[in-house]
């Protein structure tokens, strides 16, 4: 078995040097969806130690190439060291593509795990249980979960891409600031899911007490 | 040229015996002169799949010396061009093969004189199977994208690279540590990358002839089963994966579709692309098997 020790950075994330951060993004995501650990096609393929050590290379590929301070010095070692032609990279070097929208991309990564480390909390369980029961789910109740699972709403943000005022008008009920239905179902989902509860309860119980508000 | 195309692929029930079957038929459809070998042996029934009723022999034959030549116990089929070698009549034993007779059987397909040999396997990755894969420097393993047949695909490709690299070291001049590493009854069972590992201590010089000799081995894949949901990029995916990850080539030939009408096929023990020609499945196996003809191997 070949590991990706012999690849540049770009080779691993299978982008051309020129790439802007936008190809660049969009490559890692690639590498990540083939090779994380629920993935189809890897399935089995790798031990857990070989899938960590892969999975470690492409995140420093990823954060190397998408900083473009990082960047320009990989790209002298490499032309240093006669893997890329200079004229190549100096032209890379001239004309910088724009800039894709990011919001801290960098550290993108850490906060999905960082959330997801945060939860496993019984107590959630528990309130889960109790809304639930009641059939209708309000935006304080929303609050009132996402708080007992300790989660902020700038990190429900970083990982859903939802932006916190959507965010805040479904916590606090403001009907007239939420998305049309098919978005806001969606949106209800992500949020669930980030929580790590049941999404179909949520997106049922919150859109009944919708209803139920508008009615009166 | 003859081309010898052994068809396997780790897991049970995934569609081995029936893409060996329809494949060959379409290039028997194209002209060309093709036999399609039973191998599957202790669990044949590559004859049932073609509607084969009464059968004189096969194999047996062979083995038991009342036929000296192979190609004589080949049987047409009800398609043109298509000939058929059997190997249900052969003794209930015939699972544990005696290492000559091995030999003797690949030996002799090697000397067939057909456009295209298929080779029909057994599930799993006993020594049989792994050597009837590598009579030929190029094979196809079926797969269904599923974990457990992915899983059982991965094993198999490495099953067969492990094989194939003993195979090197085995018959060229090596170090005496690697030659060591190789020989029965070794304390720790080995893996590629250790054998490999001992070769890059013991026998450096030596390590682009061994990458050469593996890369000269072409596998090429199918996924069988497909569903209409399904990434369809998954086949690609895997080809790229393997290209990186192995030193051998890898090639994906195509999807095959999931289509409830095999099922009938099998029932009325016929062949599927006959009955059904222009169904998915055999438009599928159509376009896989004009790739297989379009496929020189001085291509590569």
């Amino acid at each position: 078995m070949k590991n990706l020790d012999e690849l540049t950075y770009y080779e691993i994330l299978k982008i051309p040097i020129n790439s802007s951060s936008f190809e660049i993004k969009r490559a890692y995501k690639d590498a990540l969806s083939t090779y994380n650990e629920n993935s189809l096609v890897t399935y089995s393929l790798f031990s857990n130690e070989e899938r960590d050590k892969i999975l470690k290379t492409i995140k420093e590929a990823f954060l190397t190439l998408i900083d473009e301070n990082k960047r320009t010095a990989y790209d002298s070692i490499l032309v240093d060291s006669g893997q890329i032609k200079v004229s190549i990279a100096s032209i890379e070097n001239q004309e910088k593509p724009p800039r894709a929208h990011t919001y801290n991309m960098t550290d993108n990564d850490d906060s999905a795990e960082r959330v997801k480390k945060k939860l496993r909390k019984k107590e959630l369980e528990t309130l889960c249980n109790e809304i639930f029961s009641n059939g209708l789910i309000s935006g304080d109740d929303l609050k009132k979960m996402r708080k007992t699972a300790g989660i902020e709403l700038s990190e429900i943000n970083v990982v859903t891409k939802i932006s916190v005022s959507v965010l805040k008008s479904m916590e606090e009920n403001r009907i007239e600031s939420l998305p049309p239905g098919l978005y806001l179902k969606n949106f209800l989902r992500l949020y669930a899911e980030t929580l790590q509860i049941d999404p179909q309860k949520v997106i049922d119980g919150y859109l009944k007490h919708i209803s139920s508000a508008q009615k009166k | 040229m003859t081309q010898i195309y052994p068809i396997g692929g780790g897991k049970g029930g995934v569609g081995k015996s029936f893409i060996t079957v329809n494949l060959g038929a379409l290039l028997a459809k194209w002209g060309k002169k093709v036999v399609l070998i039973d191998l599957d042996l202790g669990g044949s029934n590559l004859h049932t799949l073609l509607g084969i009723n009464h059968q004189k022999g096969g194999i047996n034959r062979f083995l038991n010396k009342t036929v000296k030549n192979l190609e004589n116990t080949a049987v047409s089929t009800l398609i043109q061009n298509l000939s058929f070698i059997g190997s249900s009549l052969c003794s209930m034993e015939v699972a544990n093969l005696l290492h000559a007779h091995k030999l003797k059987i690949i030996n002799a397909i090697q000397k067939l004189s057909f456009d295209y040999i298929l080779l029909d396997l057994g599930t799993g990755t006993n020594f049989n199977t792994l050597d009837f894969f590598l009579t030929s420097n190029q094979g196809i393993f079926i797969c269904t994208p599923e974990p457990t047949a992915i899983e059982n695909s991965f094993r198999f490709i490495k099953a067969v690279y492990l094989r194939k690299l003993k195979q090197i070291v085995k018959r060229h001049s090596f170090n005496s540590a690697v030659k060591k590493a190789i020989i029965p009854p070794n304390p720790e069972a080995m893996t590629s990358p250790d054998i490999i590992e001992i070769m890059l201590k013991h026998d450096p010089d030596r390590e682009k002839f061994l990458r050469n000799s593996l890369s000269e081995f072409k596998f090429k894949f199918i996924l069988n089963q497909f569903r209409k949901n399904l990434d369809l990029t998954m086949g690609d995916k895997i080809e790229d994966l393997c290209n990186r990850h192995f030193y051998s080539n890898f090639q994906f030939l195509g999807n095959v579709g999931y289509d409830v009408r095999i099922h009938d096929s099998v029932l009325s023990k016929e062949i599927f692309i006959h009955r059904y020609p222009y169904t998915p499945p055999a438009m599928d196996m159509k376009k896989i098997a004009e790739k297989i003809i379009n496929n020189r191997p001085w291509n590569h």
